[in-house]
């Protein structure tokens, strides 16, 4: 039921009230109600919380790049998650380094999501010539491997976080492109979009009210993949010396760096890798729950 | 009387891949003021392209309105700019489409599909435009408590009601009704075309409806144009049609139903098929078909001529002072 029941006593009668939800608080409604979606909530609003202390708690440059002598120390009571090579604690350092991993993942997909599903958007309802300009453009990011992308970006416009977005996006952009062309077009010929524009809608409120929202699913789902994929994608061009630089405590470089160390320290990529996969785990049950929870026919 | 509507010589033609589809050639009518005209024609008769010309709303491509004018209050509709045309549509013309379950957003509340052509054409915030809405729904008889449902929580009549709601928000001075009540079981037809019925009487609107089933033409419509390939070829008031038929094609149309009075009568279908508008026959497009068709229907193209009052008929036999139809005959 998508409505609350009043009932008010006037002049001795009852009279029943009907108010109706806006959309966002009907899916937060049905939102709560799956496990897996608040599992995913609170984990990453408690991760959030966590560096959000994290970057007052610790000293960027005692706590988290400064080296020390206590290097490769297994989890113990001075160190949860053990050091690194550097005598860094990892436990800092992943928290810390949780917001540079969010925020570029996070980042880069928002604007490849906006710049692509707008694309998208325009080729699939629009079709002939602006579909075929628009989607071959598209077909040329999509041919060029996303790290070459970057690695040209970045060398044109300097290392840093917010050209590795930039870039990030980029490689993401043709994604969301051509997933959003074909969900447009399936739902472009429904009758119900002509007979919008019967009733005089002009075009950009049918592709905003009525046909974007018939699109959702597919669209949720490739987010909440394509963030954590960009999460590792992320790393990879650390690896390269095309992401983050160095120190920073971004966790894909960090896992970089542990992997020269697997056999005999662990933990070094345990950890971050672990914050990698619980991160990407609860940005996909929210995707999940969230597409279930705005589909009206879902509803019980 | 006033016009709402005057259609003139209009062509309209899909040009695909596989070559030119002639949908619409040469075709004429009026409606007037506060009048009801059934357009009637089997499948492929061009009845939905018609509708569709009317809000300037044929696919382009494929669809080219090649020819004539569309004059609504007195103003051509293919010569409107796009603002115009967005304007026009759902504020002086609105449509009924035939499939209920389809002509709904899917992902949008019942009440808030209503609420979105009023917030477009009279300007009214969301919270206004949803009140009135609730007003439309009551009209169509659905309680207001409905209007945060989704579509698929309503009955298939229910849908057809708030299309027809919807239709009828912004007052329009014209409905396209395009087959309403296809889709819908006989006792909801007969519930939704009363209900039409009387909400097009009491707000004083002009109705086109779109039916091959004649006896819905019988319960609502004041004028009823016959509609053969992309023409009329037979318009007048109900009572010249179903009375004083004039065109063989009518005639068939007739003699195809059963008869209530004469039960166990053989019933006579036209004989062949919808000619393909890729390659409409020469002369008169009925005349393959036609029982009474002659060398001359082969080759001429048959007028819209008028045979008394309001009564017009495009068949090249008419002007023979003998011909008769087989009905008439029996009649006498």
């Amino acid at each position: 039921m998508s409505k609350t029941r009043k009932t008010i006593i006037l002049e001795g009668e009852e009279i029943e009230i009907y108010k109706g939800r806006s959309m966002a608080q009907e899916t937060w409604r049905r939102l709560k109600r799956n496990k897996g979606a608040m599992i995913g909530i609170i984990f990453l609003v408690a991760l959030m919380l966590a560096t959000t202390v994290a970057s007052f708690v610790y000293d960027y440059d005692k706590d988290i790049i400064a080296m020390s002598k206590d290097r490769f120390m297994p989890p113990s009571k001075d160190h949860i998650l053990g050091t690194d090579n550097m005598g860094r604690d990892i436990f800092a350092r992943v928290l810390y380094g949780a917001k540079y991993s969010l925020v570029i993942s996070l980042g880069s997909t928002a604007i490849g999501l906006a710049v692509g599903l707008f694309l998208g958007a325009l080729a699939g309802y629009y079709g002939g010539l602006i579909d075929n300009i628009v989607m071959r453009v598209t077909d040329i990011f999509y041919s060029i491997p996303y790290i070459m992308i970057a690695v040209v970006v970045v060398s044109m416009l300097g290392t840093s976080t917010m050209n590795l977005l930039l870039a990030m996006a980029l490689g993401t952009f043709s994604n969301f492109a051509r997933i959003g062309r074909a969900s447009v077009m399936t739902v472009r010929d429904q009758e119900f979009i002509e007979a919008g524009r019967a009733i005089g809608l002009p075009t950009w409120k049918t592709i905003v009210k009525h046909v974007l929202p018939n699109c959702l699913s597919p669209i949720i789902v490739q987010t909440t993949l394509k963030v954590g994929s960009n999460i590792i994608s992320a790393s990879s061009l650390s690896f390269l010396g095309v992401g983050v630089t160095p120190p920073t405590p971004e966790w894909g470089a960090m896992l970089s760096d542990g992997r020269s160390y697997i056999r005999s320290s662990g933990w070094m990529c345990l950890f971050p890798g672990l914050a990698i996969m619980f991160t990407v785990l609860a940005l996909n049950l929210l995707g999940d729950g969230l597409r279930d929870a705005m589909d009206p026919k879902l509803k019980r | 009387m006033e016009k709402v509507l005057e259609v003139k010589d209009l062509v309209v033609r899909y040009e695909t891949d596989d070559g030119i589809v002639h949908a619409i050639n040469g075709l004429s009518f009026s409606i007037d003021k506060e009048r009801t005209l059934g357009l009637v024609g089997e499948t492929g008769a061009g009845k939905t392209t018609a509708a569709l010309s009317i809000l300037n709303l044929v696919p382009d491509p494929p669809g080219v309105i090649a020819g004539g004018s569309i004059i609504l209050d007195g103003k051509d509709v293919l010569s409107m700019g796009e603002k115009e045309l967005e304007r026009m549509r759902g504020n002086d013309v609105a449509m009924i489409f035939q499939d209920p379950m389809t002509a709904l957003n899917p992902v949008i509340p019942v009440g808030q599909q209503i609420a979105e052509s009023l917030e477009i054409h009279e300007g009214l915030s969301r919270e206004e435009a949803m009140e009135k809405a609730k007003q439309m729904l009551e009209q169509v008889g659905i309680s207001a408590s409905r209007a945060y449902d989704y579509p698929h929580q309503l009955s298939g009549g229910m849908k057809q009601r708030v299309v027809i709601a919807i239709a009828l928000a912004c007052q329009p001075s014209l409905l396209i009704a395009d087959e309403p009540t296809t889709a819908l079981d006989v006792t909801i037809q007969a519930q939704v075309l009363s209900l039409m019925k009387g909400l097009i009487d009491n707000s004083h609107m002009s109705m086109l409806l779109i039916t091959h089933d004649l006896g819905v033409v019988a319960e609502v419509c004041d004028d009823v144009a016959v509609m053969y390939a992309g023409r009329i070829v037979e318009i007048g008031s109900a009572d010249d049609i179903f009375n004083h038929t004039l065109h063989p094609y009518t005639e068939g149309l007739f003699d195809s139903l059963p008869n209530l009075k004469a039960r166990g009568e053989d019933l006579i279908p036209i004989k062949g098929l919808m000619p393909d508008p890729m390659h409409l026959p020469q002369g008169c497009s009925f005349h393959p078909r036609c029982p009474y068709a002659t060398e001359a229907c082969k080759t001429r193209e048959p007028e819209l001529k008028k045979a008394e009052g309001s009564h017009y008929v495009a068949c090249i036999r008419y002007n023979e002072s003998s011909f008769c139809l087989r009905r008439d005959k029996d009649a006498r």
